[in-house]
């Protein structure tokens, strides 16, 4: 039955329609707390406005720029779609152990993440447009500055639950306390670095709209923007995936153990990250830098090293 | 963070939004849309023709029994032929959704009835 | 690494209007700035020629849909000096009622756009929602949300009745309000103030140099408001605040603007109260006697000028229109240069650019310092002959 795991349920479908209902979600919750309606008429609702916006996509004019690297402009869609579903195998969702676990998933879900970050550079960089390279650049000056405390603020609760595994991490939490009690610093930096790591706004620098065109992903179109577009919505599950299960006890808590628990606790993460997303302006890159720098990094190890004094 | 609670209450209110076309705004008393013809009021004048500053309006015809062709797409809604018009046949209505499916579409033609001629048995 | 050269324009999301700026960057930094007008030049001036004066205020009020009504306002300014007509007290206290208002609905309309520049659409969606506020006020009084009709020559061709006054006490304290919010938050959030605070400097001595205008030029500290200079319409009486700040940069643009909407709002109260009786319009003869006329208004970007020249019948000889924007064009490449490419759309929204205002042609040329203003024939000529003697 591993297969029909796999296929449908917490596999594919189920994935690919989380990723649609998270964009509605998100959407619709930001035109909320700006006062106007957001998507409204494909379907109840609007929910399935996202994937109306897919296909129509998909059948647009896709158009590869005369002197574009070819093989790289091609797969970079496909590899960024595949590895952003990748780790969403590795987080738990209806158990508390995922489909794919091991210790250190934890590390390749992290490093996957830093993979998608350098692969929007090289996306950009092989467009040959002006505003792309701008956009790469500075896609790969944003990741020197929230690397580094995104990744401290997802191994502080390994460190707690002394497994480098996130079904580790999930299992220790549902015997213990919720790591959001223990840490709540990490989990306000990791929301920060996570907005960051998706590109929103305050953070949106590399796609600036209203800059630079749609930076990086300027010279893309037709198909390979809708492949871009779902993968930055699978992404988006994936930070609030991860917010749930490193710090807020995965699918474990009121219900016991089961997916809805972790449905509610998905839709308050995409609250939280859709609340930031409509509070602030656009930062510029250079502030990013000095912004993280300053103060990111030094409180995400000021975070792990007072782990260390309380389990003293 | 200064905003957060102005959304939070943005979240309680009903959206701004209308919902057009399950809503729709209300036109205001006094509003400057199409306008429209009294014709049998009209003396042929041509002052409207003459003080249009977008040349929307023609006559058809001269003298008393002139029609008018009034062309919606060059209209600029200024209300001019309405002060202007010694007849007071000129008028504003307040019908300010103009969309036309086609240029023919735009152009309103007013012409005064014919009258019967009278037939032999009448007379 | 070396220079490269980045369009920004016509077609760009940050612009409202087409205009053409070639940026010559290095890493983040502007080094150059090059602009390049045209883009929406459609001839307005030599149209004017062909209509009688009457005709031309709804021709002068199409010359911007935001600032309309001051253009309008200036041109029937000058053809009433051109025909020596005194137009009723109750019609100047109009006018500067409906100059008043569309300043304030057009610094909302600023503070959204400017926002999107930022990326901060909440607070755009927020400025634009309180702005139909305004215009429905507007469209009470005028009939239209934009194009009000309301001046012509003579007086103004509506009447603001008592019915009218109080519902637009109402929505004065409403806008009021909603300023004073607007306020808060952009002397208390973090990232506005990050994007605006030294950004786009200006100093006092290259505004004056420059010959900017507006609240562009009351940021950089200098007391110029033509509205306090020359007392035109309704503004001898109504008592009113210059507003300037010293720092020079977006953000004290920005308070300037917010500033300005306060007191547009005293002056229109003001105006309400005070409103004088009497008739509101007088009839003017469509024929003007010969001669020539300047007129000058404080529009919401800055000094909107009109000159008309008549040769004595109805319609104008020449007519020439100098827009706020285009005086404040030489200050924007002053500022751009130097700066970062995030902070390109910062800079040029706070100018609060209206590129449909700013576009006439006049050619100098520097050799022999003779001015000249050609028609499009004379263009279409001299391009012709230039390509084929190539």
């Amino acid at each position: 039955m591993i297969l029909l795991e796999i296929l449908l349920f917490p596999g594919f479908l189920f994935l690919f329609s989380l990723a649609f209902f998270t964009e509605w979600l998100d959407r619709k919750l930001v035109a909320r707390l700006q006062n106007r309606y957001g998507p409204l008429h494909v379907g109840p609702k609007g929910i399935l406005q996202p994937f109306a916006d897919f296909v129509k996509l998909l059948s647009k004019e896709d158009i590869t720029p005369a002197r574009a690297d070819r093989a790289p402009f091609v797969a970079m869609p496909i590899l960024t779609l595949a590895l952003a579903m990748t780790p969403l195998f590795c987080i738990p969702i209806d158990s508390l152990s995922a489909l794919v676990s091991f210790e250190g998933d934890l590390i390749v879900v992290m490093f996957i993440m830093s993979l998608i970050a350098l692969l929007v550079f090289i996306g950009a960089w092989v467009s040959t447009n002006r505003f792309g390279t701008i956009g790469g650049i500075r896609a790969g000056l944003q990741m020197f500055g929230y690397e580094v405390p995104l990744n401290i603020v997802m191994i502080g609760p390994a460190i707690a639950a002394g497994s480098l595994s996130v079904s580790g991490v999930v299992e220790w939490q549902s015997q213990n306390i919720w790591l959001i009690l223990t840490q709540p610093l990490g989990f306000a930096i990791l929301s920060l670095c996570l907005l960051a790591h998706l590109q929103r706004v305050p953070f949106d620098i590399p796609e600036a709209e209203s800059e630079i065109v749609a930076g990086w992903l300027v010279e893309f179109s037709g198909r390979k923007l809708a492949l871009l577009r779902l993968a930055s919505n699978f992404e988006l599950v994936l930070a609030a995936s991860l917010m749930i299960s490193l710090y807020l006890g995965g699918p474990t808590g009121l219900w016991h153990l089961s997916p809805f628990t972790y449905f509610i606790k998905l839709i308050i993460c995409v609250f939280i990250l859709s609340n930031l997303r409509a509070l602030f302006a656009r930062y510029r890159v250079d502030q990013l830098l000095s912004g993280t720098w300053k103060y990111l990094t030094p409180l995400a190890l000021l975070q792990i090293s007072m782990l260390k004094l309380l389990t003293w | 963070m200064a905003m957060e609670r102005e959304l939070f209450r943005s979240l309680r209110r009903k959206p701004v939004t209308l919902r057009f076309p399950y809503e729709r705004a209300q036109p205001v008393e006094g509003m400057r849309a199409k306008v429209s013809w009294e014709i049998e009021k009209c003396i042929g004048c041509a002052l409207c023709a003459k003080i249009c500053p977008s040349s929307a309006i023609e006559l058809i015809g001269k003298g008393r029994k002139a029609g008018i062709r009034y062309s919606v797409g060059r209209c600029l809604f200024c209300g001019e032929c309405v002060d202007i018009c010694p007849t007071e046949t000129i008028y504003t209505t307040t019908e300010f959704e103009l969309a036309f499916t086609g240029p023919k579409q735009m152009i309103v033609e007013f012409r005064r009835p014919k009258k019967r001629r009278k037939t032999t048995s009448e007379k | 690494m070396t220079a490269f050269q980045i369009p920004f324009g016509p077609q760009h999301p940050a612009l409202e209007e087409p205009i053409n700026f070639m940026f010559e960057v290095e890493e983040e930094r502007v080094v150059n700035v090059t602009p390049r007008l045209g883009y929406i030049h459609r001839g307005i001036e030599k149209i004017g020629e062909g209509r009688t004066y009457l005709q031309n205020v709804y021709l002068a009020e199409r010359i911007c849909g935001i600032c309309s009504f001051a253009h309008a306002l200036c041109y029937t300014q000058a053809v009433e000096e051109l025909l020596g007509v005194n137009i009723p007290e109750r019609a100047k206290f109009i006018r500067t009622i409906m100059a008043e208002m569309e300043r304030i609905q057009n610094h909302y309309l600023w503070l959204g756009f400017a926002a999107k520049e930022m990326g901060f659409e909440t607070l755009f969606m927020y400025a634009w929602r309180d702005r139909e506020t305004m215009l429905g006020v507007l469209e009470m009084i005028s009939g239209k949300r934009v194009n009000y009709g309301m001046s012509t020559v003579g007086g103004v061709r509506r009447d603001i009745t008592d019915t009218m006054k109080k519902d637009v006490e109402a929505k004065l304290n409403y806008l009021e309000k909603r300023a004073e919010y607007y306020r808060k938050v952009c002397t208390r959030e973090q990232t506005v103030l990050e994007r605006t605070v030294g950004v786009g400097i200006l100093r006092p001595r290259d505004a004056l140099n420059l010959c900017a205008v507006g609240p562009t030029l009351r940021a950089s500290g200098i007391r110029r408001d033509v509205r306090a200079d020359e007392r035109y319409a309704a503004y001898g009486e109504a008592p009113f605040k210059v507003i300037t700040y010293k720092n020079c940069d977006v953000a004290s643009r920005i308070y300037v603007r917010i500033d300005e909407i306060f007191e547009s709002i005293k002056i229109i109260r003001y105006a309400l109260k005070n409103l004088p009786d009497g008739p509101f319009r007088v009839r003017a003869p469509p024929r003007v006697p010969e001669g020539e006329a300047v007129s000058i208004v404080e529009a919401p970007r800055g000094e909107d000028l009109h000159y008309v020249k008549s040769d004595g019948s109805e319609k104008p000889a020449r007519w020439k229109v100098r827009a706020p924007t285009l005086a404040n064009l030489p200050s924007l490449c002053k500022m751009l240069a130097g700066v970062n490419i995030a902070d390109i759309p910062v800079v040029i929204a706070g100018i609060d650019p209206c590129i449909a205002c700013a576009e006439r042609v006049v050619l100098v040329d520097t050799k022999t310092r003779g001015r000249q203003v050609w028609t499009g024939e004379d263009l279409w000529r001299y391009a012709n002959e230039w390509y084929r003697s190539r």
